[in-house]
């Protein structure tokens, strides 16, 4: 591992055999042979592998809150994990780590259409909470492209988001209440069936939190009736700057829509060539525009965007009539990523947020280093809620190119920075994007974000190394790198 | 030093707590001073914002505005209105509840006491739409956290934790608000001489459907004289719902909704001017105007809110008459609470319900012995508040910002 983490502790590590032992009094499920734990080396971040002295599965609060109990006492590094589908390494293992599973804890609790809630133990995966609701017509509103695999205690970990995110927020916004264990083993419930709860907001700041503060362990979540219609529209554009335009003349007339989805040509290329979603090949930008309410309501704004577009200057557009073309008009656009793998044997992910109206002018500079760098480059933008995707190409064979695209990749986060955006708008910090937290914070934010994390967890047992510099060190690191087509979760969509 | 002082910029706020720091000395920071929540503080300084306020950047195709902290929230609500765009989370005026007339107070004071309107339950609260501030922490540090754009998770989110924390954290400088558009259209459906019970069920009824409702309050027949609408009769006991979008699209649902209760015999609508003055009157809590009680809202599970208007606000075998009322479609009690029982027993029995139930209190107004004395919140758990203090600590470790503000020692 070239990533510089946390000097390991030589007594713990030389201690395996003691501390597997006195964990197996705690919990029924220990994992230490080498085969059992490689399993658990590495997150979605696949670039970068580790394994723990030991996994822990723990069944119950009270378990987890034994297991970091014992870790603090014996100044043990605890690294929480729920699905592992995490793209910024947040749930890499240290080399003298314990690695708490929360995979045991799969239960949908409760499913309360009284108050409009369900709770859940956090290994649930996101989609299940749907399936748990969707008889009565309700659903649970983030939906991470991961969604069938990543956990709903990992979302809240990350504050993961969506493509929906702009009309129905992010994680934190659909979060009521959860149940955690501090890494001495105080065990907190905050929040529960009711809107606002007693003191500091700890529900908002434990989201988004990235396993730092807490390990969660069961959770509370808003759900939603399902809107009575929904349909799409596709739009293409001569420039960039045209769609640029169009989507901030759709949210300026007053219009929110459900999702706002924009494609530049080498991905529509890419992903329609894959998919055969039936995208115009002849157009410089693809934008696709969800709207959801009531039947005419639809019909009304599906008319207005329309109209907006021809004002910016579309040379290309089709409404959805049926909810089939709908999903196909999503089927190239949510296929980017093995589509990708079929024309580049590598690429990397990257995810900052940028100011909708700056979108053609960090385009154009993510053109330009493609051409400086002698990269290929793909993007697709959240245009709702201006979050960004590019998605560099490369091969990791030729062992300086993997370096290049790691520099590309850096300097788009640095100019998203620059024109008032910020590094990571859904996949986290984790280790991938730690040490450029410099180019957003001074060190008086930092400090405060570190003395923060100390209220929770003195001696820095949680997750540490993730997140915040190791040393204040300001370095371009690595991303979400993809090899041949083998992440490691290859079927899933992403982003 | 003692007294007040009104700095023009955060350099001169930073300096200020550098120096108080230094020389121990508490400072009780004051925006608007319109809302008179919190514990009663007394500090040898006060650091009074008037001075930082004003629009710094408003981007309506962004969906944003920055502003100073201590910009008059109506300001703030008129500078939208020009671009046909709002806050949200409906912000709430608390000038009635205190001296009988409007008073928004500043946009820093209502973050400080997240203070959200009736849309609270569709669209989130105040936090939920705080992207991004600066502030000056209890070092005198300058900090920030955030930014202009709705998606962001890098870094820990502190807008929320500074969202509610009652000034005892950092001293907000600017800040950054999402902003929505302004909705074209809004009708209020209204069903009259409803029992808080099947008030609730039909609460929960209607929250069951796609109808997007936006507002859904209940007052009682003893709260609802003060308003006075061409179109409402205000003898009776009214439950709203509020429809809000485009205008086809309001007119249709207002039909579902009438369909949905075709049972019940004594509905109106209310269109669209009346709707707003309708909303506008619920939210303001002008039905407490100039209250002379005690007055407290109640975070709770909707399906918990019939039983607790029945032990606390109306009971006519235990002669128990608060006058209260019903928002967040059945998840938010606001009551009044008599201030001549100098027990304070109901706030206990409140307290202690609010702990079985998980349920919230927050008292919004009170008597000074009360807010000397007095605990305004629920009460924490002994953890929690352990945490409470190691937080507060980890931004004003001399505990020099509005201390004892939230809890006392804290």
């Amino acid at each position: 591992m070239s990533l510089q983490m946390p000097q390991a502790d030589e007594l713990v590590i030389n201690n395996k055999e003691n501390i597997v032992s006195e964990l197996k009094k705690i919990s029924k499920y220990v994992l230490f042979e080498n085969e059992e734990i490689t399993p658990y080396e590495t997150d979605g971040l696949t670039a970068y592998k580790q394994k723990p002295i030991a996994v822990v599965l723990p069944e119950t609060t009270q378990e987890v809150s034994n297991v970091l109990k014992y870790c603090f006492n014996n100044n043990i590094k605890v690294v929480p994990r729920g699905a592992g589908t995490g793209l910024s390494g947040g749930a890499l293992p240290l080399q003298d780590c314990v690695l708490v599973g929360l995979g045991k804890f799969n239960q949908i609790l409760e499913t309360d259409f009284e108050n409009r809630c369900v709770v859940a133990q956090p290994g649930v995966t996101n989609l299940s909470i749907t399936q748990a609701v969707q008889h009565e017509g309700f659903y649970y509103a983030p939906d991470p492209s991961s969604q069938i695999a990543c956990s709903i205690g990992g979302n809240i970990a990350e504050n993961s988001g969506g493509v929906h995110s702009l009309k129905y927020g992010t994680t934190t916004n659909n979060v009521l209440g959860v149940e955690m264990v501090l890494m001495d083993g105080t065990i907190l419930r905050i929040g529960g069936k009711n809107l606002d709860s007693e003191g500091y907001d700890l529900l908002g700041l434990i989201t988004g939190s990235e396993g730092l503060l807490g390990v969660i362990t069961e959770v509370t979540v808003k759900i939603l009736k399902k809107p009575q219609a929904v349909r799409a529209v596709l739009i293409g554009f001569d420039t960039i700057e045209d769609s640029g335009n169009c989507v901030a003349d759709i949210i300026s007339k007053g219009i929110v829509p459900a999702g706002m989805e924009i494609m530049d040509r080498p991905l529509i290329k890419a992903t329609d060539d894959y998919a055969k979603a039936g995208y115009p090949k002849d157009v410089e930008s693809l934008l696709i525009v969800e709207l959801d309410g009531t039947e005419s309501e639809v019909d009304i704004l599906i008319e207005k965007v329309l109209e907006i577009s021809k004002n910016n200057k579309a040379s290309y557009h089709r409404a959805s009539t049926s909810d089939e073309e709908r999903m196909r008009f999503w089927k190239g656009r949510k296929a980017a990523f093995p589509a990708l793998g079929v024309i580049s044997p590598d690429y990397i992910c990257m995810d900052g947020s940028i100011p909708r109206n700056k979108l053609a002018d960090v385009l154009g500079e993510i053109y330009k280093m493609s051409k400086k760098y002698g990269l290929g480059v793909a993007n697709c933008f959240h245009a709702g809620d201006g979050n960004l995707h590019p998605l560099i190409m490369y091969d990791s064979n030729n062992a300086k190119e993997l370096k290049k695209a790691e520099q590309f990749g850096a300097d788009i986060l640095k100019y998203c920075v620059k024109v008032g955006g910020v590094l990571t708008g859904e996949h986290g910090v984790g280790i991938e994007k730690r040490d450029l937290m410099c180019e957003m914070f001074n060190d008086n934010d930092i400090q405060q974000q570190l003395r923060l994390k100390q209220a929770f967890d003195d001696k820095n047992l949680l997750n540490p190394g993730k997140v915040y510099p190791v040393l204040h060190r300001c370095a371009e690191e690595g991303r979400v790198h993809i090899h041949q087509g083998k992440t490691k979760f290859p079927d899933l969509p992403r982003f | 030093m003692s007294g007040v002082y009104q700095p023009d910029n955060e350099s001169q706020i930073s300096d200020f707590i550098k120096k108080s720091a230094k020389a121990n000395h508490p400072i009780e920071v004051v925006g608007y001073n319109t809302k008179a929540i919190g514990r009663y503080i007394q500090c040898s300084q006060t650091l009074d914002l008037s001075r930082m306020k004003g629009v710094v950047e408003y981007m309506p195709e962004e969906l944003y505005i920055k502003v100073r902290a201590n910009t008059s929230m109506l300001e703030v609500m008129e500078v939208l209105k020009s671009k046909q765009q709002m806050l949200g989370f409906e912000p709430v005026d608390y000038g009635y509840l205190y001296y009988g007339k409007s008073n928004y107070g500043s946009v820093g004071g209502a973050i400080g006491c997240n203070l959200s309107g009736s849309r609270r339950f569709k669209a989130g609260a105040l936090r939920d739409h705080l992207l991004g501030f600066r502030a000056v922490n209890g070092m005198g540090e300058i900090i920030k956290s955030g930014g202009t754009v709705v998606k962001n998770v890098t870094g820990y989110d502190l807008s929320k934790l500074v969202a509610g924390s009652y000034g005892t954290l950092s001293v907000l400088t600017e800040v950054v608000l999402k902003v929505l558009p302004d909705p074209e259209y809004s009708d209020t459906f209204v069903i009259y001489n409803l029992n808080i019970s099947d008030a609730i069920k039909a609460f929960s009824k209607v929250m069951k459907t796609s109808l997007e409702i936006s507002g859904a309050c209940y007052f009682p027949k003893n709260n609802i004289s003060f308003f006075r609408l061409n179109d409402l009769n205000n003898t009776h006991s009214v439950l709203a719902l509020r429809v809000e979008g485009q205008k086809k699209s309001v007119i249709e649902r207002i039909e579902s909704l009438q369909s949905i209760f075709k049972e019940m015999k004594q509905t109106t609508i209310l269109e669209l001017y009346q709707s707003k003055l309708f909303w506008k009157i619920a939210s303001n809590l002008e039905c407490f105007s100039n209250s002379p009680n005690i007055v407290a809202k109640i975070s709770l599970a909707p399906s918990d809110t019939d039983s607790f208007v029945k032990q606390f606000c109306e009971d006519s075998v235990l002669g128990i008459n608060n006058k209260y009322f019903i928002d967040w479609a059945g998840g938010l009690v606001w009551m009044e609470i008599d201030n001549s029982d100098p027990s304070y027993l109901i706030i206990e029995k409140i307290k202690k319900f609010c702990l079985q139930k998980n349920a919230h209190m927050t008292i919004v107004k009170s008597n000074i012995t009360y807010r000397s004395t007095g605990s305004f919140l629920t009460s924490s758990s002994s953890e929690l508040k352990s945490l409470t203090s190691r937080i507060k600590k980890s931004f004003d470790p001399k505990s020099i910002l509005n201390p004892g503000k939230m809890y006392a020692g804290i």
